[in-house]
């Protein structure tokens, strides 16, 4: 045992100590990584396929809407079963970082209460544990796009990018959603009405290119839109809109503002909410 | 040389929406007011007064006993001294690494196996995992649970997580061990176990901070004495004169 330096507890608050925390408990790597992976693998405790079941229903699922919806799709079977595999898993990985992020906080309560880990480890392992079902999912659309031989080009690069806002976002919308969940009960009942509602209005299941007029206008103002625009139409071999990538870029910078305002005011007062 | 001070420490609980108006409008004129709860402008209850004004300072090798009351502020003292809770003013001097063990059962992965929980419990303190596997043996010899060990913690009753908790927290060589009530749930044997570590572990410079409502447990372990009454520090010195007070206190009542 070495002696250690004073460490007075410095009582103040601020964006240093929301950053602090940040990085704190990315540090704690391991341990998020080992909660993630135990609430992934105790969810699918005792059933014989395990985490199959999260392929096999992503399966069961694209393959379904392709056969029901497809012949809709001016694009043809093919690119529309692709279009529904990479678009849903994106959108239920999205829609997860939110409707999780409400719990993400008042449903690690008995270890807010009794340790001293950084809040952003509950983050962390929050959003690894979304990841895990999107990467099982994206097996499905990369078998699509093998399938239909998509034609490879350079600008399927640009999904590096769009991984790496999508984890940035999912970050500080985890980390907001989950202080304001925390102490506002009602936030995570109103997500849940939304999100339900947002499946018909993110073009997910149609193609926001073949619509004229009102539903087209409406999804531009659906900021999920842009989100799955920029990592699905790469992958699709399609352009990405430039206004789409302002979108996710602005978005990612206001999220996190209002992340480090709400940790500011309010992550001194966690543990009495949660 | 490790140290644990509170520089006049205050904390209220908030309360959110939990007493209805009326109710608390009732007991308020039934009971008359009581100085430690907190009213908002319309006459709710918005807090309570857990804390006001703590001042104390220990240095290595002492041995705290904190005694009071039920809802005297002990838990929650505990809480800020382990860096769970902010206090609202005041200021906690720190020198050591902490380790607590304030609510057993908590902090727990119920689904998970009692030797991942080793593991986890680890990893979580800030050890690294080549640090945890050194200590696993001597984590689970000193629970005792044996084949347990490969059972959910779902499984175990609260004296063996109690076991498990207890082998935890001690296992790496905390400098400051925050304890509250954890004896209770505990056989004679392990408790002269448990006593025998921590007598070790405070000739070895720490500092220990132990809550409880048994007398002798505290007398056998703790040298000085901290009675909290409403929040407040009624007496702080030599544990066999504050727990005279306390009691004679209770039994006045």
């Amino acid at each position: 045992m070495s002696s250690r330096p004073i460490i007075p507890e410095v009582q103040t608050n601020g964006t240093t100590l929301f950053l602090k925390d940040m990085v704190d408990g990315f540090k704690m790597h391991e341990v998020w990584l080992s909660f993630a992976w135990d609430e992934t693998l105790s969810r699918y405790h005792r059933s014989v396929l395990g985490v199959l079941w999260i392929i096999l229903g992503y399966a069961v699922f694209v393959l379904g809407v392709s056969f029901f919806f497809g012949s809709f799709a001016r694009m043809g079977v093919g690119p529309f079963t692709i279009y529904v595999a990479l678009g849903y898993a994106t959108f239920l990985f999205l829609i997860a970082n939110v409707i999780d992020g409400c719990v993400v906080f008042s449903g690690s309560s008995s270890w807010i209460k009794s340790s001293t880990l950084p809040y952003s480890v509950y983050v962390y392992k929050s959003l690894f544990r979304a990841l895990f079902p999107f990467a099982m999912q994206m097996t499905i659309a990369a078998a699509a796009i093998i399938y239909w031989q998509v034609p490879i080009t350079m600008s399927i690069l640009l999904v590096i990018p769009a991984l790496i806002l999508f984890v940035l976002n999912g970050v500080a919308i985890q980390y907001l959603v989950g202080l304001l969940a925390a102490r506002f009960r009602d936030i995570s009942h109103l997500v849940n009405t939304v999100s339900r509602i947002l499946i018909f209005t993110t073009p997910i299941l149609w193609v926001r290119e073949e619509r004229t007029g009102l539903t087209g206008l409406v999804a531009d103002f659906n900021p999920l839109t842009h989100y799955i625009e920029i990592f699905r139409a790469p992958l699709m071999g399609a352009p990405t809109r430039p206004l789409s990538w302002c979108v996710v870029l602005g978005l990612t910078v206001v999220v996190w503002v209002l992340a480090a305002l709400a940790a500011t005011r309010m992550r001194q007062r966690l543990p009495f909410w949660v | 040389m490790f140290q644990l001070a509170a520089d006049n420490i205050s904390l209220v609980f908030p309360l959110y929406g939990r007493p209805s108006h009326a109710e608390s409008v009732i007991d308020k004129a039934k009971s008359g007011a009581n100085p430690r709860l907190i009213h908002g402008p319309n006459g709710d209850l918005i807090g309570v007064k857990a804390l006001t004004n703590v001042n104390f300072a220990l240095n290595g090798g002492h041995r705290l006993g904190i005694v009071g009351a039920n809802g005297s502020g002990k838990t929650t003292l505990l809480q800020v001294l382990a860096g769970i809770y902010t206090p609202d003013s005041g200021r906690l001097h720190i020198k050591g690494r902490r380790s607590n063990l304030i609510n057993i059962g908590l902090g727990m992965r119920a689904e998970a196996s009692g030797r991942r929980n080793i593991v986890l419990g680890g990893l979580a303190a800030g050890h690294s995992r080549a640090d945890i596997i050194d200590r696993q043996q001597d984590i689970e010899a000193f629970s005792e649970l044996g084949e347990f060990l490969s059972m959910p913690v779902s499984t175990y009753s609260s004296g063996m997580r109690m076991r498990l908790s207890f082998a935890i927290a001690t296992a790496f060589d905390p400098e400051i061990l925050i304890l509250d009530e954890w004896l209770s749930a505990g056989d004679e044997n392990f408790k002269r176990k448990a006593a025998k570590r921590m007598k070790y572990f405070v000739e070895t410079a720490g500092i220990l901070v132990l809550a409880s409502h048994n007398a002798s447990l505290l007398r056998k372990n703790c040298d000085l004495g901290l009675w909290l009454h409403e929040g407040e520090v009624a007496d702080f010195g030599e544990i066999d004169n504050v727990l005279e007070a306390y009691v004679e206190h209770s039994l006045r009542k």
